[in-house]
């Protein structure tokens, strides 16, 4: 009991002290926005006939005409108050289009890690089990390779075996084949609320457009996942209780998997938390490729276009959910070993 | 078979239960339009500032006008026209002898997508927000004469009247365009706000119309999709519009969309690669009709009030040392119309804007021309391009610089953010550069008053001639054919003579849809008009 | 020193994989750095006729949409894509080595301080941020080589923060200090000889990865400037002429980048088992 206290009051502790840093994250990406060069007012006025007059307007409205610091600081009061600023790209509240994609987002990244985690745990432990041996070097060999091609060349190259030549593959175009119904929103996640409304066909179709980008993504994480599962099942591997257990002749299975492997799982899930954060940030490119409606996309969309508003808002909902997700692998370290609270 | 239907079968096998849905599915399939494109849509009122070219595109939709443009052939392909205006919610309309009162008589049986009936009192209001709000409208009508309330005035219910301070042969052409669109005013008017009149904010998350779509879902930055309007009869001859579903989506690779229109998953893709366009009609499956973009011109421009640029010699050096036919073939695939090696015997060939210029590689009068200039050893400059167009632009700019080292003058080449590059040109701060225009109403004298008078941006060239000026301002309002032909010779003269900017080139619109898809029209907003489509 | 070397020569006879990464990887050096001296044609000069040609005898990887010679920009790329990410990585190492070691050093506020930039930095979508400064400051060569030191700078800082931290108060450094060494050369000649073995490693590794960042950046515009040939740019372009059926384009440049990443990566797997013989018990 005391050992969940501790872990809570070390979590709210965390929490408190990771707010100077995403305040620092807000001002750092102000900054940087109101740096670039170009001026969203004059790329937005586009009509054949906008002057002068009309870029003056879209100034005003974003209030550009203010001197920055005072820009800065409604933007922060702006955010204390839920209000992200509007998208100029799409014409919509930040907040609800970060809403209405972040979903796309998840469901997309949590699929490929769940992929790169099924590919990786078993790889990681046969290479642990015969180190050095050529099944080890197999291994890291396809691991490395698939960490050396840009996702969006495997994207397209995919696209063009999967879709193009063989055509097994749905269009991608998005999460959903656009002739599907959509079920009723409820977590926005595509998989849960086509289960949820019982339509297994549509749950098929999600399913299915998924595959691609999600694999995609998955073989850029496999090789840091498969490699610290190695190192991990090594260290456990040669550990006191392992030796014991092997003495004590206990079937070789059991000890892999119910002593070494639990044993060897903590860090993996670090490392799952921080791969995580950052395939969030970084499948703009798969996104792109696949036409994922996603928040990646959508800030890289309103970062060529000068947007400031969808910018800043991505970067504040991405370094969240870094807080966020390093707090929760944390509290999940302190539940699995008590010993972490107490250091 | 289509392989859309060709896969769903498939489907159906591993999925017993679609079996009953198939044919009710494929049923749909071809009565539904599934358009891709690069861009998306941003607003469902066009006239917002920042409106995208999608969102224009889908107005002409959802929206009716007074009036709407004509088509014409051009060289076998079906183009907007602008110089035959029908009738869209105004049954018929009629010109005043001395064309300074254009009086329209509205359709009885036009009806709002709510059932309301359109009377001269939504169109009033609809016109007068064109040119009181603050919006992208107000600008445009300027350039037909259209710039105050006062001169909308109601006769009846049926009946309007336009009045013009002088004939303006763009006044009735403007009003076709895709801002004075006629909104439900009582509809709009319960959403407007003492701070927003007009219910622009309204406005641009819904529709109030009459247009021959209704919107059935719209995703910002995804998909809309539009369901047709039954009672809308508004086509030329009272026809319908011949989809009964429209499905516009955006994907962003360009390859992919190449990809899903020749698989046969999209109906119609106009804004391919050039490359991807050339291959898909050397293939043949599908319908590929390629219109030089008759009313854009892409330059290569200068900063004219920018050393070493503001000499007259080096910008002609450099119209002579372009690669044109490299650039042309390399670039553009050959897909587009080129504005260089013109014949002109004794002056322009012609009186209409733009023409080929005479000019074409010859470095040996290139380097004449620099050294006339007092810079016979050349010079350092930058050329600027936006990431935007880096499809043609890179590989232009990359042929440009080996072309012009060849005189001595060493080019850098920059790669701008779109918004990046929209900022600088405004600004006037680009030396060098490639972009584009379009005009939505291309007459002769529209291209010079707006692409090379004033600090605009559109005047990229940052001219500054009176007598251009002079003249382009005059021939807007001449009544006479042969004497604003006159003009149009003399304005290209001055502007050969001058060498403001270098137009190279009218690409070609390529519109690659299905075999099935009839009715393309190249539009004036570059973008499709739906309404012209069906399915054979 | 030579037990070092000996032990290197060890690892590599044993692990094949390894002095593959290793072969390989001075291949690229040589490569890249006699590039002027071994392409066939001037990779950039264009032959419009000869454009986007299939591989033949003459031009052994084709050509592109200009008519230049794949094979040598190919060649000349290795070059800058080598030299962008050995001084984007040199850059972050110096910057996060010297860093991190002061402030693990001095510890306290300044530590805390420096803890808490790295937070943000680290919260940032790093891509993001890489895309996003070469938008700011122009996509010239040395701004894509800031952008992405900048963010590997994090991890070298965090690294360096906490050898040093485990180190600061160990007995030979109080020894140092004790004889009167100031605060610099401890700095300076104990702690950072003392964690270079361990950060060297993550150089190799992160080699990799620059290259792959840098052609992302090419993939959505902000790359290198054209017509320098680089990777990334080149299989971005190549990418668009896949379904076209002009496979050379991506083929090529791609399979280049490929085994140059899987090198350095390797490597980098290699060198670990080199410097701390403990990984591979």
């Amino acid at each position: 009991m005391s050992a969940l206290s501790g872990t809570a009051k070390r979590a709210a502790a965390r929490l408190l002290s990771s707010l100077p840093a995403l305040l620092g994250v807000l001002v750092f990406t102000f900054l940087l926005m109101r740096v670039l060069p170009g001026d969203p007012a004059v790329f937005f006025a586009s009509g054949p006939n906008a002057g002068k007059e009309e870029i003056e307007e879209i100034r005003r409205q974003m209030g550009l005409d203010k001197p920055i610091p005072e820009q800065l600081v409604r933007y922060l009061a702006d955010i204390g108050k839920g209000n992200l600023g509007r998208s100029l790209t799409t014409g919509q509240p930040v907040l609800s289009d970060l809403r209405q994609r972040l979903p796309a987002s998840l469901e997309l990244t949590l699929s490929a890690l769940l992929l790169a985690l099924l590919a990786a745990i078993p790889l990681g432990i046969v290479a642990a089990l015969r180190p050095g041996s050529l099944v080890d070097h197999a291994v890291r060999f396809f691991c490395s390779l698939g960490v050396c091609v840009p996702t969006f060349v495997s994207g397209l190259l995919l696209i063009y075996v999967f879709y193009y030549l063989l055509g097994i593959a749905p269009d991608p175009t998005g999460r959903v084949d656009v002739f599907t119904t959509l079920p009723p929103v409820v977590t926005g996640f595509l998989l849960v609320d086509f289960a949820l409304a019982g339509d297994w066909e549509g749950w098929t179709a999600a399913a299915r457009q998924l595959v691609l980008p999600a694999f995609t993504m998955a073989l850029f994480v496999v090789a840091p996942l498969a490699r610290i599962t190695r190192a991990s099942m090594l260290a456990t591997l040669g550990s006191d209780f392992i030796r014991t257990a092997r003495a004590l002749g206990l079937p070789r299975l059991q000890i892999i998997v119910a002593y070494a492997l639990r044993n060897a799982l903590l860090p993996v899930l670090t490392i799952a938390g921080i791969v995580f954060s950052t395939m969030l940030g970084a499948n703009v490119l798969v996104e792109k490729v696949f036409s994922w409606p996603g928040v990646a996309s959508y800030a890289l969309d309103a970062l060529l276009a000068s947007d400031y508003a969808p910018v800043q808002g991505f970067v504040l909902l991405m370094a969240s959910i870094f807080v966020i997700v390093n707090l929760t692998v944390d509290i999940l370290y302190g539940i699995a070993d008590p010993r972490v609270s107490v250091a | 078979m289509t392989s859309q239907t060709f896969r769903s079968i498939l489907a159906t096998a591993s999925l017993c239960a679609m079996m009953a849905a198939t044919p009710a599915l494929a049923q749909t399939r071809a009565e539904t339009l599934r358009h891709v494109t690069g861009a998306a849509v941003n607003t469902l009122d066009p006239t917002m500032p920042g409106s995208t070219r999608e969102a224009f595109g889908l107005s002409l939709s959802t929206y009716d006008r007074l009036v709407s443009m004509g088509r014409k052939q051009l060289n076998g392909k079906w183009v907007f026209d602008l110089d035959t205006i029908r009738g869209e919610l105004a049954e018929r309309y009629e010109v005043s002898p001395d064309g300074k009162t254009i009086t329209f008589h509205l359709r009885k049986d036009a009806k709002f997508h709510d059932g309301t009936p359109v009377t001269t009192e939504d169109v009033k209001w609809s016109l007068d927000r064109a040119v009181t709000a603050k919006s992208l409208a107000a600008a445009q009508m300027l350039t037909g004469s259209i710039t105050n309330a006062d001169q909308f005035k109601i006769i009846d219910a049926h009946t309007l009247q336009v009045t013009l301070p002088s004939p303006d042969k763009l006044a009735l052409p403007n009003l076709a365009t895709v801002y004075p669109i006629i909104i439900n005013s009582k509809l709009a008017k319960s959403h407007a706000t003492a701070e927003d009149p007009w219910a622009q904010t309204w406005l641009k998350d819904n529709t109030a119309g009459s247009g021959a779509y209704t919107i059935e879902t719209y995703k910002p930055g995804e998909q809309i999709i539009l369901r047709r309007n039954e009672a809308w009869n508004r086509g030329p001859g009272g026809a319908q519009a011949g989809f009964k579903r429209l499905i516009t989506q955006t994907v962003p690779e360009a390859a992919t969309r190449a990809n899903l229109v020749e698989r046969g998953d999209a109906d119609i893709v106009i804004d391919l690669q050039a490359n991807d366009a050339a291959a898909l009609e050397a293939k043949g499956k599908l319908k590929v009709i390629s219109t030089p973009q008759y009313n854009a011109i892409t330059f290569i421009s200068f900063n004219n009030q920018m050393p070493p640029f503001d000499n007259v010699n080096v910008r002609r050096a450099i119209a002579y040392a372009l690669p044109y036919d490299d650039m042309f073939k390399a670039a553009l695939f050959g897909r587009g119309a080129p504005l260089y090696n013109g014949d002109w015997k004794d002056g322009p060939s012609a009186g209409t804007f733009p023409i080929p210029q005479p000019v074409k590689t010859d470095l040996a009068v290139a380097k004449k021309f620099l050294a006339d200039a007092g810079m016979p050893n050349g010079f350092s400059t930058t050329f600027s391009f936006n990431v935007g167009q880096a499809g043609t632009a890179e590989p232009m700019s990359a042929l440009l610089k080996e072309s012009l080292a060849k005189i001595g003058i060493t080019v850098d080449i920059q790669k701008l953010p779109d918004a990046q590059m929209s900022t600088l040109i405004n600004e006037k701060k680009l030396p060098f550069f490639t972009e584009g225009v379009v005009a939505w109403l291309p007459s002769m004298d529209y291209f010079y008053r707006n692409f090379y008078i004033g600090n605009i941006r559109w005047n990229y060239s940052s001219l500054n001639n009176a007598q251009l000026t002079e003249m382009a301002q005059a021939a807007r309002f001449e009544p006479d054919a042969k004497k604003y032909a006159d003009y149009g010779l003399k304005l290209n003269a001055l502007h050969f003579e001058l060498m403001p900017q270098i137009p190279i080139w009218q690409p070609s619109q390529d519109a690659v849809m299905q075999t099935s898809v009839e009715g393309y029209t190249y539009q004036f907003h570059r973008q499709i008009d739906f309404r012209d489509l069906s399915r054979k | 020193m030579t037990a070092t070397l000996r032990h290197a020569v060890w690892v590599l006879r044993g692990n094949k994989v390894t002095a593959a990464a290793f072969a390989g990887a001075f291949l690229l050096c040589v490569i890249a750095a006699l590039a002027p001296w071994i392409v066939p044609y001037d990779p950039i000069a264009s032959n419009v006729v000869k454009a986007l040609q299939p591989p033949s005898s003459q031009h052994w990887a084709g050509t592109d949409q200009l008519g230049r010679d794949v094979f040598s920009r190919l060649v000349m790329a290795a070059r800058l894509d080598l030299a962008i990410a050995a001084s984007a990585v040199t850059l972050s190492f110096a910057a996060g080595a010297v860093i991190g070691s002061i402030c693990g050093y001095a510890g306290g506020r300044l530590d805390a301080a420096v803890g808490r930039f790295v937070d943000v930095l680290m919260a940032f979508p790093l891509f993001v941020l890489a895309m996003a400064m070469v938008a700011a400051l122009g996509n010239r060569i040395e701004n894509i080589v800031i952008a992405t030191a900048i963010i590997n700078l994090p991890f070298y800082i965090r690294f360096a923060l906490a050898e040093v931290n485990v180190r600061r108060n160990a007995g030979w450094v109080e020894a140092a200090r004790a004889c009167g060494d100031s605060h610099i050369s401890v700095i300076l000649r104990f702690l950072l000889p003392n964690i270079l073995p361990a950060m060297a490693v993550q150089i190799s590794l992160n080699l990799g990865w620059a290259i792959i960042n840098a052609a992302g950046l090419s993939f959505i515009g902000l790359g290198v400037k054209p017509p320098t040939p680089e990777w990334g740019i080149m299989v971005a372009e190549g990418a668009r002429f896949i379904s076209t059926g002009k496979w050379w384009l991506v083929a090529f440049p791609g399979l280049a980048l490929m085994s140059a990443v899987l090198c350095f990566n390797l490597l980098g797997d290699g060198l670990r088992d080199i410097l701390d013989p403990r990984m591979r018990t």
